[in-house]
């Protein structure tokens, strides 16, 4: 390998890349902008949901119950309302996702111990979202009427809050998360973006650097010249996975200081198995730019096999654990998914190659194997 | 004594029964060349005649279905073969400029080059400083290549194949889309830098009027060779004459030659007919006998060009001549006043102006030919009478209606047909040709009507049902001609609309146009890169830098020139690198090498030919033979160009100062 060859290339590869405005935003700019774009957008936690109160009692426990929805944190007060009329058309307009009813003589019922119905308007368009705040509301109201069976057993059998709460509750459930304590979604999709990211950006940078020198005949310069395959592929690449590789910094430093993702495990063994990453994906991309012959092909299929199988097999939306049978064998087959552990695992876990070294065994297979395809497949005396 | 020396050698490239095959489609079938050491070989064919991919399996970057190949001496046939020629060998792709790197500077792209080739730093200096002084570039080192014009590109293209100086330089179409006067400088740099360091060159090109340059040819079509030799060689294969003259009424005449020659041609009021008859005297007496009562005025006789030749060739292979003899008899009684005028037209782009005053008439039944370089204006100039593009200030009337008020109402009275072609290639001939009429509206009726009088005008029958991508670029051609005069336009607009079709198929498409000016009366206005197409047309205009530099019909042009500069002397030599040398010294200051002659312009060509032949004798040449010969349209561009820059850069230089 003639390192002067290499050189030539890799240098002509970077300038040109900085150069054009498309290849320089889709170097830098773009995997940031998906980080945002796909950051925000994807996290699933249903916070400060938009709610509004109907209190037809207006007595002290009617307020009190009321007053602990505008305790939480997971709802967002946005007003009282005075006739139903009001509570359909705040839903319609969705200013309000949830409106809660409270009926005449609630206080009234309540201390004379019959049962109170109180309704509550969900907003339903999205049902994982409704869930939710069905489950929100549920939980609240069933501390509430905890609060007054543990008040009314208290006072009636002159015990200690604390005795009557034991009674009341005898099998209190004890739950700890572990890895991520707050079970907050952006600790788990942030460093999974990271994977995300990594999957289509590489490839598509490589397809369209390869293509573009195919679609406009630059590559008999090539063919046509002394340079060996090797040598060409080394230099071509080099800028690609150079750029991936400070990528790799700044998508880490946005998972953990943008979305507040901790990162528990070894920052070396994250950034080496990232960087085989970037390999892997990058293969990906030579091996589409080898098989089309235009631009447009190239982008549309780099997309197609980077994204579909990365959401839906990565284990970015849905555990691979979580997944049928049959599509646990197809997720095994794609890369992502074994990255996505090792994103888990270092960033959540802290764990590193000795719990790892599988899914690291995987990777330098897949690696090498599409390299190699690579290499297998460029020629510089085609048949068209 | 050169020459034989080498033909004693063996050649270098040797290509025998060469077979090439995309899947189905033979490209190349059964071809064989060789090329010898140290000459200019060429290629010559229309698109699709299987030159590239020739030339490529040559450079060892193609692989092919039959044959052998080879090269120095290696039969190429494995990627490992390959690359053992390719170190010397410089390749340089189809595709004006393709090659390259745009967003690298000049220098940086020579850089990458030469890098890629291992030539170490202190030859690149050399070589770099050398081939940019020669080709003019040294000032625009630093520009990025996609900044350059056509002609530029071209030659840092050259510079950039030939910076590791190989033995044998293969160039596919290096002149296509460059504009005359780019061109003749960039063959003029080519044989100087072969005489220089004795490269090997491999040419091709799809302009018939560059085959005499070339020391040895082959002129190929449909993937075959139809001919092989010296461009003397080749013109003997078909021998007879040339013979040119007006005749009216031009119809009528046409209609009788035709009946017995097979080439006749209309450029603009002259008519041009080859004659199998060598002797001047005989042609003649054979052109007025089948003339009949029609007396022909302005005879000339000359010899046939080398396109003639081929045509001769292609249409002994049994190609028809395809004449359109169909019913394009649709008695117009349009009034023969003016279709097109623009006055004093001029368009700004920011604080650059594209179009400069710009003035000219153009008949009912007149084609007008604006030629210029690129950016010239010409496009500038069609757009704003197309209504396209509102002129920054002027007027011009189309169709009767003005420009800058009709809007609209120009569209429905003239047709545009664009270099692209503007035709959808997955649609078949039929659906093209409905969905124009769609476009401009036309009920069923009217629209039946127009497909039967597009199909025998373009001779499209038979194809009414092939899809057009797949079609030859001729029928292509006069398929979009076709969609363009859907609803019957009383004015045609055509940019650039022959580039890349065979010999036979412009003769054919020259064929329509002349009858569409002639029978329907309709106004055409053309841009060409061609210089021998525009020998057709009724008028010219020359735009140079956005204004009209020259006017006149062809011979007009062609006389003013020869009373500037003189007559265009063709100089034969033994040495042709010595003589140009000696003849440049002795202050012919335009002479160029023509293939393995030398063309000047003489305003005394007595005297200076027996100065010429002093000044050789002189340095050891020996003179055999100096002929006077006929200007063409390209040498009266190449004249016009040539001396307004000259003007350019003296003002410039005096502003300097």
């Amino acid at each position: 390998m003639n390192l002067r060859r290499v050189a030539a290339v890799a240098s002509k590869e970077w300038r040109e890349t900085v150069r054009d405005r498309m290849f320089l935003s889709l170097a830098f700019l773009i995997p940031i902008l998906w980080m945002l774009v796909f950051g925000y957008g994807m996290v699933l936690d249903v916070e400060n949901i938009p709610y509004a109160v109907l209190d037809r009692d207006q007595s002290a426990l009617s307020r009190d119950y009321l007053y602990r929805f505008q305790q939480s944190r997971y709802f967002d007060y946005k007003g009282m309302l005075q006739t139903e009329g009001e509570a359909d058309a705040l839903l319609a307009a969705s200013k309000s996702r949830a409106v809660i009813i409270v009926p005449e003589k609630f206080q009234e019922r309540l201390l004379a111990g019959q049962p109170v119905g109180v309704q509550t308007l969900v907003d339903g368009t999205f049902p994982l979202r409704s869930d939710i705040t069905k489950g929100y509301i549920i939980a609240i109201n069933a501390a509430f009427s905890e609060e007054l069976v543990v008040d009314y057993v208290a006072r009636v059998k002159g015990l200690p809050h604390a005795r009557a709460r034991a009674l009341v509750q005898p099998v209190k459930l004890e739950v700890r998360y572990l890895y991520n304590q707050e079970v907050k979604s952006a600790w788990t999709i942030a460093p999974a973006l990271v994977m995300f990211v990594l999957t289509l950006a590489p490839p598509l940078l490589t397809a369209l650097g390869v293509v573009r020198e195919k679609e406009r005949g630059s590559i008999y310069n090539i063919f046509s010249s002394t340079v060996t395959r090797l040598e060409f592929l080394v230099g071509k690449l080099a800028p690609y996975v150079g750029i991936s590789a400070f990528n790799i910094l700044v998508l880490w430093a946005m998972a953990v200081y943008l979305f507040g993702a901790p990162f528990k495990g070894n920052g070396l063994f994250f950034y080496a198995t990232a960087l085989l990453f970037v390999f892997i994906t990058t293969g990906q991309g030579l091996i589409v730019s080898l098989l089309v012959g235009t631009q447009q092909a190239a982008a549309v299929i780099t997309v197609v096999l980077s994204v579909v199988p990365t959401i839906l097999y990565g284990g970015l939306l849905v555990p691979v654990s979580a997944l049928g049978p049959e599509t646990k064998v197809v997720a095994h087959l794609f890369p992502a998914m074994y990255f996505t552990n090792i994103v888990h695992g270092t960033f959540l876990k802290g764990v590193g190659l000795e719990v790892l070294w599988q899914d690291v065994l995987v990777l330098v297979a897949y690696a090498t194997a599409l390299l190699s395809t690579g290499y297998w497949l460029f020629r510089k005396r085609p048949a068209v | 004594m050169d020459e034989e020396v080498i033909s004693r050698e063996s050649p270098i490239v040797r290509v025998s029964q060469f077979v090439k095959r995309y899947k189905k489609h033979v490209a190349v079938q059964a071809v064989d060349l060789a090329v010898r050491r140290g000459e200019m070989y060429g290629l010559i064919g229309p698109d699709g005649a299987g030159k590239s991919s020739l030339m490529k399996a040559i450079a060892g970057v193609l692989s092919y279905e039959g044959g052998e190949v080879e090269v120095f001496g290696i039969t190429v046939d494995s990627e490992r073969a390959a690359e053992r020629i390719k170190h010397k060998i410089g390749f340089l792709p189809q595709g004006l400029g393709l090659n390259l790197y745009p967003d690298l500077s000049v220098e940086e792209n020579i850089d990458f080059f030469a890098r890629l080739r291992l030539v170490s730093e202190k030859e690149l200096a050399e070589r770099k400083a050398g081939l940019l002084a020669m080709t003019r570039l040294d000032r625009f080192r630093d520009r990025p290549m996609k900044n350059l014009s056509g002609g530029m590109k071209q030659k840092l293209g050259l510079i950039c194949t030939l910076i590791h100086e190989p033995e044998l330089a293969i160039l596919d179409e290096p002149t296509t889309g460059v504009d005359p006067v780019s061109r003749r400088d960039f063959w003029a740099i080519l044989a100087e830098l072969q005489q220089e360091r004795g490269v090997t060159v491999l040419v091709s090109t799809a302009y018939m009027d560059e085959a005499s340059r070339f020391h040895r040819l082959s002129f190929l079509s449909g993937g075959q060779v139809l001919t092989s030799g010296t461009p003397a060689e080749v013109q003997a294969l078909v021998p007879g004459s040339m013979v040119t003259f007006g005749a009216t009424p031009q119809r009528e005449a046409i209609a009788r030659l035709k009946a017995q020659y097979k080439q006749v041609e209309a450029l603009g009021p002259l008519l041009h007919v080859f004659t199998e008859e060598t002797v001047p005297a005989a042609a003649l007496q054979s052109i007025t006998a089948s003339l009949g009562d029609i007396k022909p005025v302005h005879l000339r006789v000359d010899e046939p060009e080398l396109e003639d030749v081929f045509v001769a060739l292609l249409l002994r292979q049994g190609k028809q001549p395809m004449t359109s003899k169909g019913p394009l008899v649709t008695p117009s009684s349009a009034d023969r006043g003016l279709a097109i005028e623009a006055k004093g037209l001029y368009r700004d782009f920011g604080t650059f102006r594209a179009v400069d005053q710009v003035s000219f008439q153009v008949k009912s039944g007149e084609i007008f030919g604006l030629l210029g370089a690129n950016g010239a204006g010409k496009t500038t100039v069609i757009k704003m009478l197309n209504g396209i593009m509102p002129p920054t200030g002027g007027e011009g009337w189309v169709a009767g209606v003005d420009m800058k008020t009709a809007g609209g109402a120009i569209k429905e009275r003239i047709g545009y047909m664009s270099q692209a072609f503007s035709l959808y290639l997955d649609l078949t001939v039929a659906e093209n040709i409905r969905l124009f009429a769609g476009i401009y509206g036309l009920d069923a009726r009217a629209t039946d009507q127009r497909f039967k009088w597009i199909v025998s005008m373009a001779g499209l029958k038979g194809y009414e049902a092939s899809l057009t991508g797949r079609l030859p670029m001729g029928v292509r051609q006069r398929l979009a001609l076709g969609c363009a005069l859907v609803h019957q336009p009383r004015v045609l607009f055509l940019d650039e609309p022959t580039s890349g079709v065979d010999p036979i198929g412009r003769r054919h498409f020259w064929d329509i146009l002349s009858r569409l000016a002639r029978e329907e009366g309709v106004a055409i206005l053309i841009t060409t890169h061609y210089m021998s197409e525009a020998e057709h047309c009724d008028n010219l205009a020359l735009m140079y830098a956005g204004r009209i530099v020259a006017e006149g019909s062809p011979a007009e042009m062609k006389d003013q020139v020869e009373k500037e500069a003189g007559q265009l002397l063709e100089v034969v030599t033994d040495q042709p690198g010595p003589a140009l040398r000696g003849v440049t010294r002795a202050g012919f200051t335009g002479a160029a090498l023509f293939g393995t002659k030398i063309h000047l312009l003489s305003i005394e060509p007595g005297q200076d030919e027996a100065r010429l032949r002093a000044v050789l004798s002189s340095d050891g040449v020996h003179v055999l033979g100096v002929s006077a010969r006929p200007l063409s349209l390209e040498d009266v561009f190449v004249y016009r160009v040539m001396a307004l820059e000259r003007q350019e850069r003296a003002t410039a230089k005096g502003a300097a100062a």
